[in-house]
């Protein structure tokens, strides 16, 4: 009985590690994409003491994310809206926003990842939660993002801003 | 039936083997005739209802913010009852916890508007259908002006208690009743 037991149990947790191996070893589109969305919010975050060359290859490392023709919607209460297209453009406000924000630590909750079913194309919506030396309080925004697969790679070709509470 | 148990009882008392002491009454209450299978039990039992409340029914929240003073302190610890929409609608007046993309991060706000009614603020002070609502819960004044906004079949209408920031600063609007998670429990 005991014998047959121990079978059973190990029979049991040869197959869960056999289902770890595979999710590690072929991780599915929407664990990649939540991995990497992950990685973009710990590059995103700037540290108060940054060097100057730090801050240069971070801002690089972000624009790794976004493709060259990453289109960009922000509608933020109380602030003008701002639309603009381009990787370099997308870098430079990046950059500006380093330098005057001093320090900046940038958190993504709830990611939900929707893969098209070309599995080439997909959508992620998420709360951005971000924190400024300067101000009081966090900064709570929900953002829709694009993503396709190229190279290899998922990259941002569309970030637009969803209001939780809408006026309109 | 119950005489044959008592002398069968006797017989047992009276023979030369030794019973085993028995656990105290308060022993067996506090932890069972077999402790470990009691500690399992208690073990699987906890986590059942930590998973079941926090997930389910009672989300636990931490305040964040200044939109819902002096009704709702900075840094206060609260719960979210998500099934007290089960049975009926939001109700005016009732402080709503709102999702963003998931519950791990939501908004605080009051409803004070309902689905099918226009709600409007002038000099500060809201107005639904044309009528002035009494709200006891703001302490501050404001001079907010909003244009009329009708609402949907499935709308309301959220704002926080704190009016002392310009309208702008302030997050309040429309959203579906999809997006209302549950009602603030204290």
């Amino acid at each position: 009985m005991r014998r047959w037991l121990w079978r059973v149990l190990l029979a049991g947790g040869l197959v869960a590690l056999g289902m770890w191996a595979w999710t590690a070893l072929f991780p599915s589109p929407e664990r990649v994409i939540r991995k990497r969305l992950t990685e973009l919010a710990k590059v995103a975050t700037v540290s108060g003491n940054e060097a100057p060359l730090a801050a240069l290859l971070n801002s690089e490392k972000v624009a790794g994310f976004f493709t060259a023709d990453i289109e960009v919607n922000l509608e933020v209460p109380g602030r003008a809206q701002q639309v603009f297209s381009g990787r370099d453009d997308l870098v430079q406000a990046a950059k500006l926003l380093r330098s005057a924000a001093g320090a900046l630590n940038v958190e993504f909750y709830d990611i939900i990842v929707t893969v098209g079913p070309d599995k080439a194309t997909a959508e992620a919506n998420l709360t951005l939660v971000a924190r400024t030396a300067s101000e009081r309080d966090k900064i709570v925004q929900e953002l829709k993002l694009r993503l396709n697969k190229a190279e290899g790679a998922w990259r941002i070709y569309r970030l637009e801003t969803v209001r939780t509470l809408s006026m309109l | 039936m119950f005489v044959a148990a008592h002398l069968l009882i006797m017989e047992l008392m009276a023979s030369d083997v030794e019973p085993a002491p028995s656990p105290s009454w308060i022993q067996t209450v506090l932890i069972g005739r077999n402790p470990k299978r009691t500690a399992i039990r208690i073990v699987i039992l906890v986590a059942l209802c930590l998973i079941v409340f926090n997930r389910f029914v009672l989300v636990p929240i931490r305040v964040e913010g200044l939109s819902m003073m002096p009704t709702y302190q900075d840094h206060r610890i609260n719960f979210v009852n998500r099934l007290a929409y089960h049975f009926h609608k939001p109700q005016r007046g009732d402080v709503v916890a709102i999702r963003t993309s998931g519950i791990s991060i939501m908004y605080m706000k009051r409803v004070i508007g309902l689905p099918g009614e226009t709600v409007t603020f002038h000099e500060g002070h809201a107005y639904i259908d044309g009528e002035l609502l009494n709200e006891p819960y703001v302490k501050t004044r404001c001079d907010w002006e909003l244009p009329p906004r009708q609402l949907g079949p499935d709308e309301y209408f959220l704002v926080g208690d704190n009016r002392s920031m310009p309208a702008s600063d302030h997050t309040m609007g429309v959203a579906p009743r999809q997006r209302i998670v549950g009602k603030v429990l204290l």
